[in-house]
């Protein structure tokens, strides 16, 4: 999170910020918020509102909840996503469609990989087949998936491509990778 | 209803006694219950009701502990800290919940979380995917990358002195490879010395979900261990 600050302060990375048309809101993992301010004094919340605002027109910004810190948890938080309680994680989750569902939004960002498998593959399966309702709700994205989709690419100069082939193919001879030759 | 006597030992409790934040300075608020979405989903097994996080810490400071161990509630509560951030008492719930979960045999741990926490320590991820494949399968993605417009890509192994060591979560690897690319992508972008490591690179800690103290440590051993092997300064842990 501090790194694509980072990296969007900096100008190291640059966004183009008309590539997403839908109406955008984001998902606080536990970790980011709450477990940070405990064990660290600082939470994420507004770092992960901030980055995704600069990756989109601000006006699609739709928020969650009041306060970050006591934003909902996903339902598959903890281990609970490879447990076997799917009915309990599913139930849990409610919660979390019910608010995804009164944002309006199309589009979640859940800056955590298991918040997103539950939200896209658990609450968004439900809310497909009709068993939930997310009310407008399309797609879930990670952070840096939002920000990779908005990123501008520079391709590398011939020299820097250069560099980086005979890095690699150092690697490879080092790690004993033997690539097929292409025809 | 017919009234039962409960019998209270609280001298032997394992949770309770420990530390009074672990539960004894309760006051019954319920502002934990109250505010949690698992309030409700576990039935108390031989009993009325369901769990919920004010129920479990009564539980503990009555001496029946051993039956929130044995109940589903530690693991279909997320340890999400709602509670503990609330909790007027400062009462360590996570902490609690979670101890639960570390006094749970090993062999009753639901779900792959144990066994895969063995086979992390075993072979270094938690889906035990061999070092070579992990390679190639690098190699070859870096390669589609090249292809995909961002000449010059490859995935740094093992690269002594780079600005960003990354762990990886197995499940991509495992089954969504392409969801690598994202951060990818962007170290492109922003031209970063970035690395992984060939070896201990599982980025998912199943220990502290399992309530594995030992494994827990370790596996956090492991990737302090790569950074100073490879002098990377700092730690990226996209998870």
């Amino acid at each position: 999170m501090d790194l694509l600050e980072e990296y969007i302060t900096t100008g190291r990375i640059t966004l183009d910020t008309t590539r997403v048309h839908e109406t955008v809101t984001v998902h606080d993992p536990c970790n980011y918020v709450r477990k940070s301010q405990m064990a660290l004094g600082d939470h994420m919340g507004d770092k992960t509102r901030w980055i995704v605002k600069q990756c989109i027109n601000p006006e699609l910004y739709r928020e969650m909840c009041d306060d970050p810190l006591n934003n909902f948890c996903c339902g598959a938080g903890g281990g609970a996503w490879a447990m076997p309680y799917t009915e309990e994680r599913l139930a849990y989750g409610r919660v979390k469609a019910d608010q995804i569902r009164a944002t309006g939004a199309e589009l979640v960002i859940a800056p955590c990989h298991n918040c997103r498998d539950q939200i896209l593959k658990g609450l968004g399966k439900e809310h497909a087949e009709g068993r939930m309702d997310m009310g407008n709700y399309k797609e879930t994205m990670y952070l840096w998936e939002l920000v990779a989709h908005c990123l501008i690419v520079e391709p590398w100069s011939e020299e820097e491509i250069e560099a980086a082939h005979a890095a690699r193919d150092a690697q490879f001879e080092r790690l004993g990778i033997v690539m097929e030759e292409e025809e | 209803m017919e009234a039962h006597e409960i019998t209270i030992d609280r001298k032997r409790r394992k949770i309770g006694g420990l530390s009074p934040d672990l539960a004894d300075r309760c006051f019954t608020c319920g502002t934990c219950s109250g505010g949690c979405p698992a309030t409700g989903l576990v039935p108390i097994e031989g009993g009325e009701g369901t769990w919920d996080a004010r129920k479990a810490i009564r539980a503990i400071v009555f001496g029946m502990e051993q039956e929130v161990i044995d109940s589903k509630w530690p693991w279909v509560c997320t340890i999400c800290g709602r509670c503990e951030y609330a909790c007027p008492m400062g009462i360590k719930l996570m902490r609690t919940f979670r101890a639960c979960r570390t006094l749970r045999d090993r062999d009753k741990v639901p779900g792959p979380i144990h066994k895969g926490t063995v086979m992390n320590l075993e072979k270094g991820n938690n889906l035990g995917i061999p070092t070579e494949d992990f390679l190639y399968l690098l190699a070859d993605m870096g390669k589609e990358m090249e292809e995909e417009g961002f000449p010059g890509f490859y995935v740094p192994v093992d690269k002594e002195g780079a600005n960003i060591i990354v762990t990886i979560n197995s499940k991509e690897p495992f089954g969504e490879p392409d969801d690598m690319k994202f951060w990818w992508k962007i170290f492109y972008a922003a031209k970063e010395d970035w690395t992984v490591s060939s070896v201990n690179w599982e980025g998912v800690n199943w220990g502290l979900f399992s309530g594995d103290d030992e494994a827990w440590k370790e596996q956090c051993r492991r990737i302090i261990e790569n950074a100073r092997r490879l002098k990377c300064k700092t730690i990226l842990y996209p998870e």
